[in-house]
Protein backbone atom coordinates (compact mmCIF):
# COMPACT_ATOMS: atom_id res chain seq x y z
CA UNK A 1 0.00 0.00 0.00
CA UNK A 2 1.43 3.38 -0.99
CA UNK A 3 -0.71 5.13 1.66
CA UNK A 4 -0.70 3.91 5.27
CA UNK A 5 -3.35 4.16 7.98
CA UNK A 6 -1.20 6.76 9.72
CA UNK A 7 -1.06 8.80 6.49
CA UNK A 8 -4.86 8.79 6.31
CA UNK A 9 -5.16 9.78 9.98
CA UNK A 10 -2.74 12.67 9.43
CA UNK A 11 -4.47 13.90 6.25
CA UNK A 12 -7.89 13.63 7.89
CA UNK A 13 -6.61 15.80 10.75
CA UNK A 14 -5.29 18.37 8.27
CA UNK A 15 -8.63 18.34 6.43
CA UNK A 16 -10.63 18.65 9.71
CA UNK A 17 -12.50 15.48 8.80
CA UNK A 18 -13.46 12.83 11.33
CA UNK A 19 -12.69 9.34 10.06
CA UNK A 20 -13.84 6.37 12.11
CA UNK A 21 -11.22 3.66 12.76
CA UNK A 22 -13.41 1.02 11.12
CA UNK A 23 -13.42 3.06 7.88
CA UNK A 24 -9.63 3.21 7.74
CA UNK A 25 -8.87 -0.12 5.96
CA UNK A 26 -11.18 0.71 3.04
CA UNK A 27 -9.89 4.30 2.83
CA UNK A 28 -6.28 3.13 2.90
CA UNK A 29 -6.98 0.69 0.06
CA UNK A 30 -8.92 3.20 -2.08
CA UNK A 31 -6.48 6.07 -1.50
CA UNK A 32 -3.55 3.81 -2.35
CA UNK A 33 -5.30 2.84 -5.60
CA UNK A 34 -5.84 6.53 -6.48
CA UNK A 35 -2.33 7.62 -5.51
CA UNK A 36 -0.78 4.75 -7.50
CA UNK A 37 -2.88 5.81 -10.49
CA UNK A 38 -1.97 9.51 -10.39
CA UNK A 39 1.70 8.57 -9.87
CA UNK A 40 1.94 7.98 -13.64
CA UNK A 41 2.33 11.77 -13.91
CA UNK A 42 5.98 11.13 -13.01
CA UNK A 43 6.43 9.66 -16.50
CA UNK A 44 6.02 13.12 -18.07
CA UNK A 45 9.58 14.34 -18.74
CA UNK A 46 10.52 17.37 -16.68
CA UNK A 47 12.07 18.84 -19.84
CA UNK A 48 8.59 19.33 -21.31
CA UNK A 49 7.80 22.67 -19.74
CA UNK A 50 5.48 24.80 -21.84
CA UNK A 51 4.39 28.24 -20.75
CA UNK A 52 2.10 28.15 -17.71
CA UNK A 53 -1.57 27.77 -18.51
CA UNK A 54 -4.47 29.47 -16.74
CA UNK A 55 -8.10 29.16 -17.81
CA UNK A 56 -10.29 32.22 -18.06
CA UNK A 57 -9.88 35.75 -19.31
CA UNK A 58 -6.34 36.72 -20.34
CA UNK A 59 -6.40 39.72 -18.06
CA UNK A 60 -8.27 39.24 -14.78
CA UNK A 61 -10.22 42.35 -13.99
CA UNK A 62 -9.96 43.67 -10.47
CA UNK A 63 -12.74 45.42 -8.62
CA UNK A 64 -12.09 48.53 -6.55
CA UNK A 65 -11.13 47.48 -3.03
CA UNK A 66 -14.16 48.88 -1.27
CA UNK A 67 -17.03 47.62 0.83
CA UNK A 68 -20.23 47.36 -1.17
CA UNK A 69 -23.70 46.22 -0.18
CA UNK A 70 -24.27 42.64 -1.26
CA UNK A 71 -27.82 41.81 -2.25
CA UNK A 72 -29.04 38.90 -0.15
CA UNK A 73 -32.60 37.82 0.40
CA UNK A 74 -31.86 37.40 4.12
CA UNK A 75 -28.88 37.74 6.43
CA UNK A 76 -26.52 35.62 8.49
CA UNK A 77 -28.99 35.45 11.36
CA UNK A 78 -31.27 33.27 9.27
CA UNK A 79 -28.45 31.26 7.72
CA UNK A 80 -26.30 30.21 10.65
CA UNK A 81 -27.03 27.29 12.99
CA UNK A 82 -26.28 29.59 15.98
CA UNK A 83 -26.12 33.41 15.78
CA UNK A 84 -26.53 36.13 18.42
CA UNK A 85 -25.95 39.90 18.54
CA UNK A 86 -24.08 39.92 15.22
CA UNK A 87 -21.81 36.97 16.07
CA UNK A 88 -21.67 33.32 15.03
CA UNK A 89 -21.81 31.18 18.16
CA UNK A 90 -19.34 28.29 18.36
CA UNK A 91 -18.01 26.01 21.13
CA UNK A 92 -14.77 27.15 22.77
CA UNK A 93 -11.47 26.28 21.07
CA UNK A 94 -9.68 23.69 23.20
CA UNK A 95 -6.14 23.56 21.81
CA UNK A 96 -5.24 20.73 24.18
CA UNK A 97 -8.27 18.63 23.42
CA UNK A 98 -9.04 16.46 20.41
CA UNK A 99 -5.65 16.21 18.67
CA UNK A 100 -3.34 19.16 19.03
CA UNK A 101 -3.38 21.87 16.35
CA UNK A 102 -2.91 20.50 12.83
CA UNK A 103 0.64 20.48 11.56
CA UNK B 1 -47.88 40.34 -13.45
CA UNK B 2 -49.22 40.89 -16.94
CA UNK B 3 -52.81 40.01 -17.80
CA UNK B 4 -51.90 38.70 -21.25
CA UNK B 5 -49.01 36.67 -19.99
CA UNK B 6 -50.72 34.58 -17.40
CA UNK B 7 -52.88 32.11 -19.40
CA UNK B 8 -50.06 30.75 -21.61
CA UNK B 9 -47.48 30.76 -18.87
CA UNK B 10 -49.91 29.16 -16.42
CA UNK B 11 -50.70 26.43 -18.94
CA UNK B 12 -46.97 25.84 -19.45
CA UNK B 13 -46.44 25.72 -15.68
CA UNK B 14 -49.26 23.21 -15.13
CA UNK B 15 -48.06 21.02 -18.00
CA UNK B 16 -44.49 21.06 -16.68
CA UNK B 17 -45.65 20.12 -13.17
CA UNK B 18 -47.70 17.24 -14.64
CA UNK B 19 -44.78 15.96 -16.70
CA UNK B 20 -42.42 16.21 -13.75
CA UNK B 21 -44.87 14.17 -11.67
CA UNK B 22 -44.64 11.34 -14.19
CA UNK B 23 -40.87 11.06 -13.80
CA UNK B 24 -40.97 10.35 -10.06
CA UNK B 25 -39.64 6.80 -10.55
CA UNK B 26 -36.34 8.25 -11.86
CA UNK B 27 -35.53 10.06 -8.56
CA UNK B 28 -34.17 12.82 -10.81
CA UNK B 29 -35.92 15.72 -9.09
CA UNK B 30 -35.18 16.74 -5.49
CA UNK B 31 -38.05 19.24 -5.23
CA UNK B 32 -41.27 17.78 -3.75
CA UNK B 33 -44.04 17.71 -6.38
CA UNK B 34 -46.37 19.91 -4.32
CA UNK B 35 -43.70 22.61 -3.82
CA UNK B 36 -42.80 22.50 -7.49
CA UNK B 37 -46.36 22.99 -8.69
CA UNK B 38 -46.94 25.85 -6.28
CA UNK B 39 -43.73 27.60 -7.31
CA UNK B 40 -44.27 27.09 -11.04
CA UNK B 41 -47.73 28.63 -10.82
CA UNK B 42 -46.40 31.57 -8.80
CA UNK B 43 -43.57 32.11 -11.31
CA UNK B 44 -46.02 31.93 -14.23
CA UNK B 45 -47.97 34.83 -12.75
CA UNK B 46 -44.87 37.01 -12.69
CA UNK B 47 -43.20 36.11 -15.97
CA UNK B 48 -43.19 38.63 -18.81
CA UNK B 49 -44.24 37.49 -22.31
CA UNK B 50 -41.52 39.39 -24.12
CA UNK B 51 -38.77 37.04 -22.94
CA UNK B 52 -37.13 34.79 -25.53
CA UNK B 53 -37.69 31.77 -23.27
CA UNK B 54 -41.22 32.80 -22.28
CA UNK B 55 -42.94 29.91 -20.47
CA UNK B 56 -40.09 27.44 -21.04
CA UNK B 57 -39.59 25.20 -17.98
CA UNK B 58 -35.91 24.70 -17.17
CA UNK B 59 -34.77 22.36 -14.38
CA UNK B 60 -31.69 23.43 -12.44
CA UNK B 61 -28.97 21.18 -11.02
CA UNK B 62 -29.07 21.41 -7.24
CA UNK B 63 -25.59 22.88 -6.89
CA UNK B 64 -26.80 26.11 -8.55
CA UNK B 65 -28.37 28.58 -6.12
CA UNK B 66 -32.04 29.50 -6.43
CA UNK B 67 -34.37 31.57 -4.29
CA UNK B 68 -37.41 29.45 -5.17
CA UNK B 69 -36.04 26.16 -3.83
CA UNK B 70 -33.41 24.95 -1.33
CA UNK B 71 -29.90 24.21 -2.66
CA UNK B 72 -28.50 21.02 -1.16
CA UNK B 73 -25.76 19.86 -3.55
CA UNK B 74 -27.31 16.41 -2.82
CA UNK B 75 -25.39 16.47 0.46
CA UNK B 76 -26.42 15.89 4.05
CA UNK B 77 -24.18 18.83 5.00
CA UNK B 78 -26.52 21.23 3.16
CA UNK B 79 -29.78 19.38 3.73
CA UNK B 80 -32.60 21.93 3.46
CA UNK B 81 -30.24 24.88 3.00
CA UNK B 82 -31.88 27.94 1.50
CA UNK B 83 -29.49 30.20 -0.39
CA UNK B 84 -29.82 33.94 0.31
CA UNK B 85 -28.94 34.75 -3.31
CA UNK B 86 -29.54 33.27 -6.75
CA UNK B 87 -27.05 32.34 -9.44
CA UNK B 88 -26.60 34.85 -12.25
CA UNK B 89 -27.49 32.09 -14.75
CA UNK B 90 -30.79 31.53 -12.95
CA UNK B 91 -31.53 35.28 -12.78
CA UNK B 92 -30.89 35.54 -16.54
CA UNK B 93 -33.20 32.59 -17.24
CA UNK B 94 -35.99 34.21 -15.23
CA UNK B 95 -35.44 37.57 -16.93
CA UNK B 96 -35.84 35.78 -20.28
CA UNK B 97 -39.21 34.37 -19.20
CA UNK B 98 -38.18 30.83 -18.30
CA UNK B 99 -39.80 28.98 -15.40
CA UNK B 100 -37.42 27.40 -12.90
CA UNK B 101 -38.74 23.83 -12.84
CA UNK B 102 -37.22 22.50 -9.64
CA UNK B 103 -33.83 21.22 -8.56
CA UNK B 104 -32.27 18.19 -10.20
CA UNK B 105 -30.47 15.40 -8.35
CA UNK B 106 -26.70 15.06 -8.77
CA UNK B 107 -23.64 13.33 -7.41
CA UNK B 108 -22.90 14.98 -4.06
CA UNK B 109 -21.18 18.33 -4.72
CA UNK B 110 -20.96 17.27 -8.41
CA UNK B 111 -18.34 14.63 -7.59
CA UNK B 112 -19.10 11.52 -9.57
CA UNK B 113 -19.89 10.07 -12.97
CA UNK B 114 -23.04 8.07 -12.29
CA UNK B 115 -25.30 10.08 -9.92
CA UNK B 116 -25.01 7.18 -7.49
CA UNK B 117 -23.16 9.41 -5.01
CA UNK B 118 -26.23 11.43 -3.95
CA UNK B 119 -27.30 11.62 -0.32
CA UNK B 120 -30.86 11.40 -1.64
CA UNK B 121 -30.50 8.16 -3.61
CA UNK B 122 -29.32 7.29 -7.10
CA UNK B 123 -30.96 8.52 -10.30
CA UNK B 124 -32.42 5.83 -12.57
CA UNK B 125 -31.55 5.80 -16.29
CA UNK B 126 -34.75 6.77 -18.15
CA UNK B 127 -34.39 3.99 -20.74
CA UNK B 128 -33.02 1.10 -18.67
CA UNK B 129 -33.62 1.08 -14.93
CA UNK B 130 -30.64 -1.13 -14.07
CA UNK B 131 -28.25 1.46 -15.54
CA UNK B 132 -26.93 4.82 -14.42
CA UNK B 133 -27.73 8.09 -16.25
CA UNK B 134 -24.13 9.28 -15.96
CA UNK B 135 -23.07 12.16 -13.77
CA UNK B 136 -22.72 14.34 -12.09
CA UNK B 137 -25.63 16.15 -13.81
CA UNK B 138 -27.54 12.84 -14.03
CA UNK B 139 -30.81 14.29 -12.71
CA UNK B 140 -30.78 17.09 -15.29
CA UNK B 141 -30.02 14.63 -18.12
CA UNK B 142 -32.70 12.15 -17.01
CA UNK B 143 -35.38 14.87 -16.79
CA UNK B 144 -34.60 16.10 -20.32
CA UNK B 145 -34.40 12.56 -21.74
CA UNK B 146 -37.72 11.64 -20.11
CA UNK B 147 -39.38 14.63 -21.76
CA UNK B 148 -40.19 16.42 -18.49
CA UNK B 149 -38.38 19.60 -19.55
CA UNK B 150 -36.92 20.74 -22.89
CA UNK B 151 -33.72 21.90 -21.20
CA UNK B 152 -31.94 21.88 -17.85
CA UNK B 153 -28.92 23.53 -16.32
CA UNK B 154 -26.02 21.32 -15.31
CA UNK B 155 -22.47 22.01 -14.29
CA UNK B 156 -19.16 20.70 -15.54
CA UNK B 157 -15.87 20.17 -13.80
CA UNK B 158 -14.66 17.13 -15.77
CA UNK B 159 -17.49 16.25 -18.16
CA UNK B 160 -20.52 16.29 -15.88
CA UNK B 161 -22.84 17.68 -18.56
CA UNK B 162 -21.53 15.90 -21.66
CA UNK B 163 -21.12 12.45 -20.10
CA UNK B 164 -24.72 12.16 -18.78
CA UNK B 165 -25.98 13.75 -22.01
CA UNK B 166 -24.23 10.96 -23.91
CA UNK B 167 -25.58 8.22 -21.60
CA UNK B 168 -29.16 9.54 -21.79
CA UNK B 169 -29.29 10.46 -25.49
CA UNK B 170 -29.66 14.23 -25.18
CA UNK B 171 -27.53 17.24 -26.13
CA UNK B 172 -25.06 18.63 -23.57
CA UNK B 173 -22.95 21.77 -23.94
CA UNK B 174 -20.00 22.94 -21.87
CA UNK B 175 -19.12 26.49 -22.95
CA UNK B 176 -15.67 28.08 -22.95
CA UNK B 177 -14.43 28.75 -19.40
CA UNK B 178 -15.59 32.31 -18.67
CA UNK B 179 -18.54 32.30 -21.10
CA UNK B 180 -21.10 31.85 -18.29
CA UNK B 181 -20.89 33.42 -14.85
CA UNK B 182 -20.08 31.02 -12.01
CA UNK B 183 -21.74 33.32 -9.47
CA UNK B 184 -24.13 31.13 -7.48
CA UNK B 185 -22.62 27.85 -8.66
CA UNK B 186 -21.37 26.09 -5.53
CA UNK B 187 -17.62 25.84 -6.11
CA UNK B 188 -15.96 22.45 -6.61
CA UNK B 189 -12.86 23.07 -8.78
CA UNK B 190 -12.90 26.79 -9.49
CA UNK B 191 -10.43 26.71 -12.41
CA UNK B 192 -12.50 23.97 -14.09
CA UNK B 193 -16.14 24.65 -13.16
CA UNK B 194 -18.59 25.97 -15.74
CA UNK B 195 -22.37 25.96 -15.86
CA UNK B 196 -23.57 24.04 -18.92
CA UNK B 197 -26.86 23.16 -20.57
CA UNK B 198 -28.64 19.91 -21.40
CA UNK B 199 -31.34 20.01 -24.06
CA UNK B 200 -33.55 17.67 -26.04
CA UNK B 201 -32.13 19.22 -29.24
CA UNK B 202 -29.14 21.35 -30.22
CA UNK B 203 -31.44 24.34 -30.60
CA UNK B 204 -33.05 24.00 -27.16
CA UNK B 205 -29.67 23.72 -25.46
CA UNK B 206 -28.11 26.49 -27.54
CA UNK B 207 -30.84 29.05 -26.92
CA UNK B 208 -30.65 28.49 -23.16
CA UNK B 209 -26.86 28.83 -23.36
CA UNK B 210 -27.24 32.05 -25.29
CA UNK B 211 -29.48 33.49 -22.54
CA UNK B 212 -27.23 32.57 -19.60
CA UNK B 213 -23.98 33.63 -21.29
CA UNK B 214 -22.29 37.00 -21.14
CA UNK B 215 -20.59 39.38 -18.73
CA UNK B 216 -21.34 39.50 -15.00
CA UNK B 217 -19.87 41.94 -12.52
CA UNK B 218 -20.23 39.35 -9.76
CA UNK B 219 -17.70 36.93 -11.28
CA UNK B 220 -14.33 38.26 -12.38
CA UNK B 221 -13.48 35.03 -14.18
CA UNK B 222 -16.49 35.65 -16.45
CA UNK B 223 -15.25 37.21 -19.68
CA UNK B 224 -16.38 40.75 -20.49
CA UNK B 225 -18.31 39.73 -23.63
CA UNK B 226 -21.78 40.03 -25.05
CA UNK B 227 -24.05 36.98 -24.84
CA UNK B 228 -23.40 34.23 -27.38
CA UNK B 229 -25.14 34.82 -30.71
CA UNK B 230 -26.70 31.72 -32.16
CA UNK B 231 -25.60 30.70 -35.65
CA UNK B 232 -28.01 29.80 -38.44
CA UNK B 233 -28.54 26.14 -39.21
CA UNK B 234 -26.06 25.51 -42.04
CA UNK B 235 -26.95 23.84 -45.34
CA UNK B 236 -23.71 21.90 -45.24
CA UNK B 237 -20.30 21.89 -43.60
CA UNK B 238 -18.19 22.86 -46.60
CA UNK B 239 -15.08 24.69 -45.49
CA UNK B 240 -14.99 22.99 -42.07
CA UNK B 241 -11.89 20.99 -41.17
CA UNK B 242 -12.61 18.41 -38.48
CA UNK B 243 -9.80 16.61 -36.67
CA UNK B 244 -10.04 13.04 -35.36
CA UNK B 245 -7.47 12.56 -32.56
CA UNK B 246 -6.12 9.01 -32.67
CA UNK B 247 -5.80 8.92 -28.87
CA UNK B 248 -9.61 9.06 -28.58
CA UNK B 249 -10.12 6.10 -30.94
CA UNK B 250 -7.99 3.37 -29.31
CA UNK B 251 -7.73 -0.09 -30.91
CA UNK B 252 -9.65 -1.70 -28.03
CA UNK B 253 -12.52 0.78 -28.30
CA UNK B 254 -16.04 -0.51 -27.64
CA UNK B 255 -17.32 -1.90 -30.96
CA UNK B 256 -20.76 -0.30 -30.71
CA UNK B 257 -19.37 3.16 -29.89
CA UNK B 258 -16.92 2.73 -32.80
CA UNK B 259 -19.80 1.91 -35.21
CA UNK B 260 -21.76 4.99 -34.10
CA UNK B 261 -18.70 7.23 -34.47
CA UNK B 262 -17.89 5.80 -37.92
CA UNK B 263 -21.42 6.57 -39.08
CA UNK B 264 -21.20 10.12 -37.69
CA UNK B 265 -17.82 10.68 -39.38
CA UNK B 266 -19.26 9.46 -42.71
CA UNK B 267 -22.13 11.93 -42.26
CA UNK B 268 -19.71 14.80 -41.55
CA UNK B 269 -17.84 13.98 -44.77
CA UNK B 270 -21.08 13.78 -46.75
CA UNK B 271 -21.96 17.22 -45.38
CA UNK B 272 -18.78 18.53 -47.01
CA UNK B 273 -16.41 18.73 -44.04
CA UNK B 274 -12.78 17.80 -44.56
CA UNK B 275 -11.87 15.15 -41.99
CA UNK B 276 -8.27 14.80 -40.91
CA UNK B 277 -6.40 12.49 -38.49
CA UNK B 278 -4.65 14.45 -35.73
CA UNK B 279 -2.77 13.69 -32.52
CA UNK B 280 -3.12 15.05 -28.98
CA UNK B 281 -0.09 13.24 -27.55
CA UNK B 282 -0.52 14.01 -23.84
CA UNK B 283 -4.12 12.75 -23.61
CA UNK B 284 -3.11 9.71 -21.52
CA UNK B 285 -2.09 12.01 -18.67
CA UNK B 286 -5.34 13.98 -18.62
CA UNK B 287 -7.24 11.83 -16.10
CA UNK B 288 -4.34 11.57 -13.63
CA UNK B 289 -3.80 15.34 -13.88
CA UNK B 290 -7.52 15.99 -13.48
CA UNK B 291 -7.73 13.79 -10.39
CA UNK B 292 -4.95 15.82 -8.79
CA UNK B 293 -6.16 19.33 -9.70
CA UNK B 294 -9.89 18.84 -9.10
CA UNK B 295 -9.55 17.25 -5.62
CA UNK B 296 -6.89 19.81 -4.67
CA UNK B 297 -9.26 22.67 -5.50
CA UNK B 298 -12.18 20.81 -3.89
CA UNK B 299 -10.32 20.30 -0.62
CA UNK B 300 -9.91 24.06 -0.41
CA UNK B 301 -13.39 25.04 -1.64
CA UNK B 302 -15.18 22.61 0.67
CA UNK B 303 -13.34 23.87 3.75
CA UNK B 304 -16.17 26.40 4.17
CA UNK B 305 -18.65 23.67 5.13
CA UNK B 306 -17.99 23.38 8.84
CA UNK B 307 -21.31 23.84 10.65
CA UNK B 308 -20.56 27.42 11.71
CA UNK B 309 -21.95 29.82 9.12
CA UNK B 310 -24.53 27.75 7.24
CA UNK B 311 -25.96 24.27 6.93
CA UNK B 312 -26.84 21.98 9.82
CA UNK B 313 -24.45 21.44 12.72
CA UNK B 314 -23.84 17.71 13.18
CA UNK B 315 -22.34 15.74 16.07
CA UNK B 316 -21.79 16.75 19.69
CA UNK B 317 -19.18 19.45 19.01
CA UNK B 318 -17.98 20.15 22.55
CA UNK B 319 -14.84 21.84 21.18
CA UNK B 320 -14.59 24.03 18.07
CA UNK B 321 -12.37 21.65 16.14
CA UNK B 322 -14.49 18.70 17.19
CA UNK B 323 -17.46 20.61 15.78
CA UNK B 324 -15.67 21.01 12.44
CA UNK B 325 -14.61 17.39 12.28
CA UNK B 326 -17.88 15.87 13.36
CA UNK B 327 -19.99 18.08 11.11
CA UNK B 328 -17.76 17.40 8.11
CA UNK B 329 -17.21 13.72 8.93
CA UNK B 330 -20.92 13.06 9.25
CA UNK B 331 -22.13 15.55 6.63
CA UNK B 332 -19.99 14.55 3.64
CA UNK B 333 -20.58 11.26 1.81
CA UNK B 334 -17.85 8.72 0.94
CA UNK B 335 -16.80 10.10 -2.48
CA UNK B 336 -16.58 13.71 -1.25
CA UNK B 337 -14.55 12.58 1.78
CA UNK B 338 -12.23 10.61 -0.49
CA UNK B 339 -11.65 13.60 -2.74
CA UNK B 340 -11.05 15.98 0.17
CA UNK B 341 -8.48 13.53 1.52
CA UNK B 342 -6.77 13.07 -1.87
CA UNK B 343 -6.75 16.84 -2.43
CA UNK B 344 -5.25 17.47 1.00
CA UNK B 345 -2.68 14.73 0.36
CA UNK B 346 -1.44 16.12 -2.98
CA UNK B 347 -1.17 19.62 -1.54
CA UNK B 348 0.63 18.56 1.62
CA UNK B 349 4.29 19.14 2.27
CA UNK B 350 6.51 16.65 0.44
CA UNK B 351 3.94 15.72 -2.22
CA UNK B 352 3.13 19.08 -3.80
CA UNK B 353 5.91 18.96 -6.42
CA UNK B 354 5.37 15.31 -7.32
CA UNK B 355 1.64 15.65 -7.88
CA UNK B 356 0.20 19.16 -8.00
CA UNK B 357 3.03 20.93 -9.80
CA UNK B 358 3.35 18.02 -12.22
CA UNK B 359 -0.40 18.06 -12.91
CA UNK B 360 -0.24 21.78 -13.72
CA UNK B 361 2.60 21.03 -16.13
CA UNK B 362 0.44 18.38 -17.83
CA UNK B 363 -2.41 20.85 -18.03
CA UNK B 364 -0.19 23.26 -19.95
CA UNK B 365 0.99 20.43 -22.23
CA UNK B 366 -2.62 19.47 -23.00
CA UNK B 367 -3.45 23.09 -23.84
CA UNK B 368 -0.42 23.18 -26.14
CA UNK B 369 -1.54 19.94 -27.84
CA UNK B 370 -4.87 21.55 -28.74
CA UNK B 371 -3.19 24.80 -29.86
CA UNK B 372 -0.91 22.84 -32.17
CA UNK B 373 -3.88 21.12 -33.82
CA UNK B 374 -5.96 24.28 -34.18
CA UNK B 375 -2.94 26.24 -35.48
CA UNK B 376 -2.66 23.72 -38.33
CA UNK B 377 -6.04 24.67 -39.73
CA UNK B 378 -8.36 22.32 -37.84
CA UNK B 379 -11.61 24.05 -36.84
CA UNK B 380 -13.13 21.40 -34.61
CA UNK B 381 -12.25 18.08 -33.06
CA UNK B 382 -14.65 15.12 -33.12
CA UNK B 383 -14.46 12.21 -30.66
CA UNK B 384 -16.75 9.79 -28.84
CA UNK B 385 -18.06 11.47 -25.67
CA UNK B 386 -17.61 8.36 -23.53
CA UNK B 387 -15.75 5.06 -24.01
CA UNK B 388 -18.92 2.99 -23.39
CA UNK B 389 -22.68 3.34 -23.18
CA UNK B 390 -24.36 3.70 -19.76
CA UNK B 391 -22.95 1.15 -17.32
CA UNK B 392 -24.88 -0.81 -14.71
CA UNK B 393 -25.62 0.68 -11.30
CA UNK B 394 -23.15 -0.49 -8.68
CA UNK B 395 -20.66 -1.72 -11.30
CA UNK B 396 -17.97 0.87 -10.55
CA UNK B 397 -18.75 1.91 -6.98
CA UNK B 398 -16.05 -0.23 -5.39
CA UNK B 399 -13.22 1.04 -7.61
CA UNK B 400 -12.95 4.86 -7.71
CA UNK B 401 -10.42 4.79 -10.57
CA UNK B 402 -12.76 2.71 -12.76
CA UNK B 403 -15.42 5.38 -12.14
CA UNK B 404 -12.96 8.19 -12.97
CA UNK B 405 -12.20 6.62 -16.37
CA UNK B 406 -15.77 7.39 -17.49
CA UNK B 407 -14.50 10.99 -17.94
CA UNK B 408 -11.47 10.05 -20.04
CA UNK B 409 -12.68 11.79 -23.23
CA UNK B 410 -14.33 14.77 -21.56
CA UNK B 411 -11.97 16.11 -18.91
CA UNK B 412 -9.45 17.53 -21.41
CA UNK B 413 -11.89 20.29 -22.40
CA UNK B 414 -12.23 21.31 -18.74
CA UNK B 415 -8.49 21.26 -18.13
CA UNK B 416 -7.94 23.46 -21.20
CA UNK B 417 -11.03 25.66 -20.85
CA UNK B 418 -12.22 24.81 -24.38
CA UNK B 419 -15.90 24.63 -25.38
CA UNK B 420 -17.24 21.15 -26.05
CA UNK B 421 -20.57 19.42 -26.55
CA UNK B 422 -22.14 16.00 -26.89
CA UNK B 423 -24.71 15.15 -29.57
CA UNK B 424 -26.65 11.86 -29.81
CA UNK B 425 -25.21 9.82 -32.71
CA UNK B 426 -27.10 6.54 -32.39
CA UNK B 427 -27.82 3.71 -30.00
CA UNK B 428 -26.22 0.37 -29.23
CA UNK B 429 -28.65 -2.30 -27.97
CA UNK B 430 -31.05 0.53 -27.17
CA UNK B 431 -28.55 2.59 -25.18
CA UNK B 432 -27.53 6.04 -26.46
CA UNK B 433 -24.07 6.96 -27.76
CA UNK B 434 -22.82 10.55 -27.84
CA UNK B 435 -20.41 12.17 -30.27
CA UNK B 436 -18.31 15.03 -28.94
CA UNK B 437 -17.21 18.22 -30.67
CA UNK B 438 -14.40 20.20 -29.04
CA UNK B 439 -14.05 23.74 -30.39
CA UNK B 440 -11.69 26.67 -30.07
CA UNK B 441 -12.10 29.13 -27.23
CA UNK B 442 -15.03 31.54 -27.78
CA UNK B 443 -15.99 29.84 -31.07
CA UNK B 444 -19.04 27.98 -29.76
CA UNK B 445 -20.90 29.18 -32.86
CA UNK B 446 -18.75 26.95 -35.12
CA UNK B 447 -19.28 24.00 -32.81
CA UNK B 448 -23.03 24.61 -32.81
CA UNK B 449 -23.14 24.82 -36.61
CA UNK B 450 -21.51 21.40 -36.91
CA UNK B 451 -23.83 19.99 -34.25
CA UNK B 452 -26.94 21.39 -35.98
CA UNK B 453 -25.83 19.79 -39.25
CA UNK B 454 -24.95 16.42 -37.71
CA UNK B 455 -28.19 16.31 -35.73
CA UNK B 456 -30.15 16.69 -38.96
CA UNK B 457 -28.02 14.24 -40.93
CA UNK B 458 -28.24 11.17 -38.69
CA UNK B 459 -31.05 9.63 -36.65
CA UNK B 460 -29.60 9.94 -33.14
CA UNK B 461 -32.15 7.61 -31.56
CA UNK B 462 -31.68 4.64 -33.96
CA UNK B 463 -29.58 1.57 -33.26
CA UNK B 464 -26.39 1.33 -35.33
Amino acid sequence: MSVSADDVRKIARLAELEVAEEQLPELVSQMSRIVDYIAQLAQVPASETPKPFVTGPDAIRFRPDEVRPWPMAFGAKDLAPAFKNGFFLVPKLDAFGDGAPAQ
Amino acid sequence: MTETAAPEALAAARAAADRMGKTKRLNALLTPAKDLRKSLLAQAKEVHPSGVLYGMPVAVKDNICTLEFPTTCASKILDGWQSPHEATAVAKLKAAGALIAGKANLDEFAMGSSTEHSAFGRVIHPLEKSRVPGGSSGGSAALVAAGAVPAALGSETGGSVRQPASFCGVVGIKPTYGRVSRYGLVAFGSSLDQIGVLGRSVHDAARVLSVISGRDGKDNTCEDRDPLRLPNVPENLQGFVIGLPKEYFPPDMDAGVRRACDRAIRALKELGAAVRDVSLPHTAYAIPAYYVIAPAEASSNLARFDGVRFGPRLGEGTDLRALYRETRGEGFGPEVRRRILVGTYVLSSGYYDAYYRKAQQVRALLAQDFRNVFDRGVDLIFTPTTPTTAFKAGERMADPVAMYLADIFTCTANLTGLPAMSVPIGRVKGLPVGGQFIGQSWLEDEMLEAAYALERAIPGAEDV
